[in-house]
């Protein structure tokens, strides 16, 4: 039975880690930019839905009509005004201005919005479902199905649009794409939008579940990384193969050596991963 | 030319004159340095930790200061965040004694950092009383001007552990979970050590990582074992989300203990029902009825002024601050002096009845005089068990 608890708490939990990283997947490996402002996008998510709930009483679901669009224009605006000036900068220089910018926007969270931990509790709580002695919070299936169903309208947008169609034209060959009429500065603010907006959402979902401090944003970003390491730049699938993996190591870690070695764990296996197979799971050659 | 060669001179005395205001008021004030976490995860205690000082820097000030040899000081308190980093703890105490000129020190927050913020201070010499350090370790390093207003942590659990097998002799198996930090888990060892000499098995015993956001797996696995008692320690925010998560998998015991958590409001507020029945102890409760000789003499008197001044209810934390600002004050007047080694010395006989509780420093420097209470949510109230003087109520079984 325990051991049937703890695989259902990981294929929960790794779909809300694949929620965490599969916007920040995409971006990296699509426009080759590490957006180390992905955690912070999250926390400010989080920020929205308790601040909904709390002020006008909105439930987080519909939270994430607002945070959407919301964080989707947020994320244009930042690539079109700031990240594109050095988008065919190497790597590094990427790294470094979204690290600064992630450092301005943290520092503003902690002074308007303090430290300290907020908690959305609903009203009344969701409880939990019991099947067979298997226990699972009715919070955390939400979160779960809303996070699925964010992946698959995300691999809908990548395969069916014209506009998913041009961001994957572009990341694969950025020259070939202008030849047949594609605008890269617009396509590259929009598949950060879209990062931006998949951070924005995953930040609503978590809410629901986890505590909010801008504090929390480094522990989700790192959960991202290993994520996309796992799993596999570049692909949707990749991302959720990638958390239920890393939520999978962290359980039964967590039961054999102890929850305290759980992450020195997973950060293990992120090395090997980068050593054996730096394309990860699903990803594919030439993302890493 | 004349009038801009006047304008400097003026200046030039203006300047003077200044300086000599300036040092005149520096004289006639007490600095004290308060490093704390006030941005980071540990913000919510260290706001608590500032609410105490100022409120016996106001008490102090609003009674003239404090006298020394006939003349009165204000009381001034530096403060600087160290952002919830402990190496910046340390740097910021000794840029306290270097730059700020303060007089004396308070510990920055919890065991951790106290212990090594210590060594900085005890190099300059500097009176310094620490506030929220329970951990013997503290105080084991055979430091001369480091107090504690804190007793050791089995003076919480052993007591617990009495009143749970006295009235619950069918609680056999323990489960403990610590948050891997040096006061959290010395309280939990302190746990395993006093259920042991109970004669209670200690079922399950693990830490976890200090920021872990899911503890799911860690709660499946104590479930699995089915404990009679689960005592998990942590700080506030740690504990919120364990017993939500406990909630959420239905975890259900006749005893859950949670230290350091319940002891705050705000964990009743937050925890709502799933509060109700939980154990813990601190260092002091509001239910407190001391008369003490310090400047706030009753605890009745603290928790009116504080309620005054915060429109909420004091906890242990907020009352050490005090506490530790009061001792001072009393060192300080019983010296009759500034000079660091007599204040030094003045703690170390200090024998005195406080609101807090009877303070008598132990030769390491810990509090060995008080009986920290033990305490039940009950009806979303914080009910004292023990000791028998401030008794409240009567242990409830069943936590849900």
């Amino acid at each position: 039975m325990l051991a049937a608890q703890i695989l259902i708490n990981a294929l929960v939990l790794g779909c809300l880690y694949a929620c965490i990283a599969i916007g920040f997947s995409l971006v990296w490996g699509v426009l080759n930019v590490i957006n180390l402002m992905h955690g912070s996008f999250i926390v400010l998510g989080a920020y929205l839905a308790w601040g909904l709930y709390r002020s006008l009483h909105i439930a987080p679901w519909y939270a994430l009509l607002l945070a959407a669009p919301l964080f989707f224009a947020i994320g244009y605006l930042i690539q079109r005004v700031i990240l594109n000036r050095v988008i065919t900068a190497p790597v590094l220089v990427t790294l470094t201005l979204t690290f600064g910018l992630d450092l301005i926007l943290n520092n503003a969270m902690i002074y308007y919005l303090k430290a300290d931990y907020q908690k959305l509790s609903l009203v009344p709580p969701m409880g939990s479902v019991s099947l067979f002695g298997v226990v699972v919070p009715v919070d955390r299936l939400v979160a779960t199905v809303a996070a699925l169903g964010l992946t698959f309208v995300l691999y809908l947008i990548l395969r069916r649009l014209r506009v998913g169609r041009a961001i994957v034209a572009v990341r694969l060959d950025r020259d070939a794409a202008v030849l047949m009429g594609v605008d890269v500065n617009v396509t590259y603010a929009v598949a950060f939008g879209l990062g931006a907006a998949l951070a924005g959402c995953a930040g609503v979902l978590m809410a629901l579940i986890f505590p909010i401090s801008p504090l929390t944003s480094t522990a989700y970003l790192g959960k991202a990384f290993v994520v996309c390491v796992l799993g596999g730049l570049g692909s949707v699938s990749g991302a959720l193969a990638g958390g239920i993996l890393l939520a999978l190591i962290e359980g039964v870690g967590s039961a054999m050596i102890g929850p305290a070695h759980a992450t020195t764990l997973s950060f293990a296996l992120l090395i090997v991963f980068l050593i054996v197979r730096p394309q990860g799971l699903l990803g594919r050659k030439g993302f890493e | 030319m004349v009038r801009s060669r006047l304008l400097s001179r003026s200046l030039v005395v203006a300047a003077c004159l200044g300086l000599s205001i300036s040092a005149a008021s520096a004289q006639d004030v007490i600095r004290f340095g308060a490093p704390l976490p006030l941005t980071g995860p540990l913000a919510p205690e260290a706001i608590k930790q500032q609410q105490g000082y100022d409120l016996w820097a106001e008490q102090a000030n609003k009674a003239g200061g404090i006298a020394v040899g006939g003349k009165k000081y204000k009381v001034e308190i530096v403060y600087a965040d160290y952002q919830s980093n402990t190496p910046r703890a340390v740097q910021t105490t000794e840029q306290m004694i270097t730059q700020n000129n303060v007089n004396f020190l308070f510990s920055p927050f919890g065991s951790g950092a106290a212990k090594a913020a210590s060594s900085v201070s005890e190099k300059y010499k500097i009176p310094t009383i620490a506030a929220t350090a329970s951990s013997s370790q503290v105080y084991d390093q055979g430091y001369k001007y480091l107090f504690g207003t804190f007793t050791p942590n089995d003076t919480l659990t052993t007591p617990l552990t009495k009143i749970v097998t006295a009235k619950a002799p069918d609680v056999k198996k323990v489960a403990i979970l610590a948050r891997n930090d040096l006061f959290p888990l010395a309280i939990a060892q302190e746990m395993e050590k006093s259920a042991k000499a109970a004669g209670l098995e200690v079922a399950y015993f693990e830490k976890y990582a200090i920021g872990t956001l899911d503890h799911s797996a860690t709660l499946s696995q104590i479930k699995s074992l089915a404990p009679q008692w689960i005592f998990v320690t942590g700080y506030i925010n740690d504990l919120l989300l364990v017993r939500k998560q406990m909630a959420d998998q239905q975890i259900k015991a006749p005893v859950v203990s949670m230290i350091a958590g319940p002891a705050y409001q705000e964990f009743i507020d937050a925890a709502g029902a799933s509060a109700e029945n939980v154990t813990s102890a601190a260092w002091w409760h509001p239910a407190a009825q001391y008369d003490g000789k310090d400047i706030f003499g009753t605890s009745a008197n603290y928790v009116k002024l504080f309620r005054d001044k915060y429109k909420s209810t004091p906890d242990y934390a907020q009352a050490s601050a005090s506490v530790a600002g009061a001792l001072f004050q009393m060192a300080i007047e019983k010296a009759g002096s500034l000079d660091k080694d007599k204040v030094r010395d003045a703690l170390a006989k200090l024998d005195v009845v406080t609101f807090f509780g009877p303070v008598k420093f132990g030769p390491n420097g810990q509090i060995d005089s008080l009986e920290p209470p033990v305490f039940q949510i009950q009806n979303a109230k914080p009910v004292v068990l023990s000791p028998q003087v401030i008794k409240q109520g009567d242990f409830k079984l069943g936590v849900n």
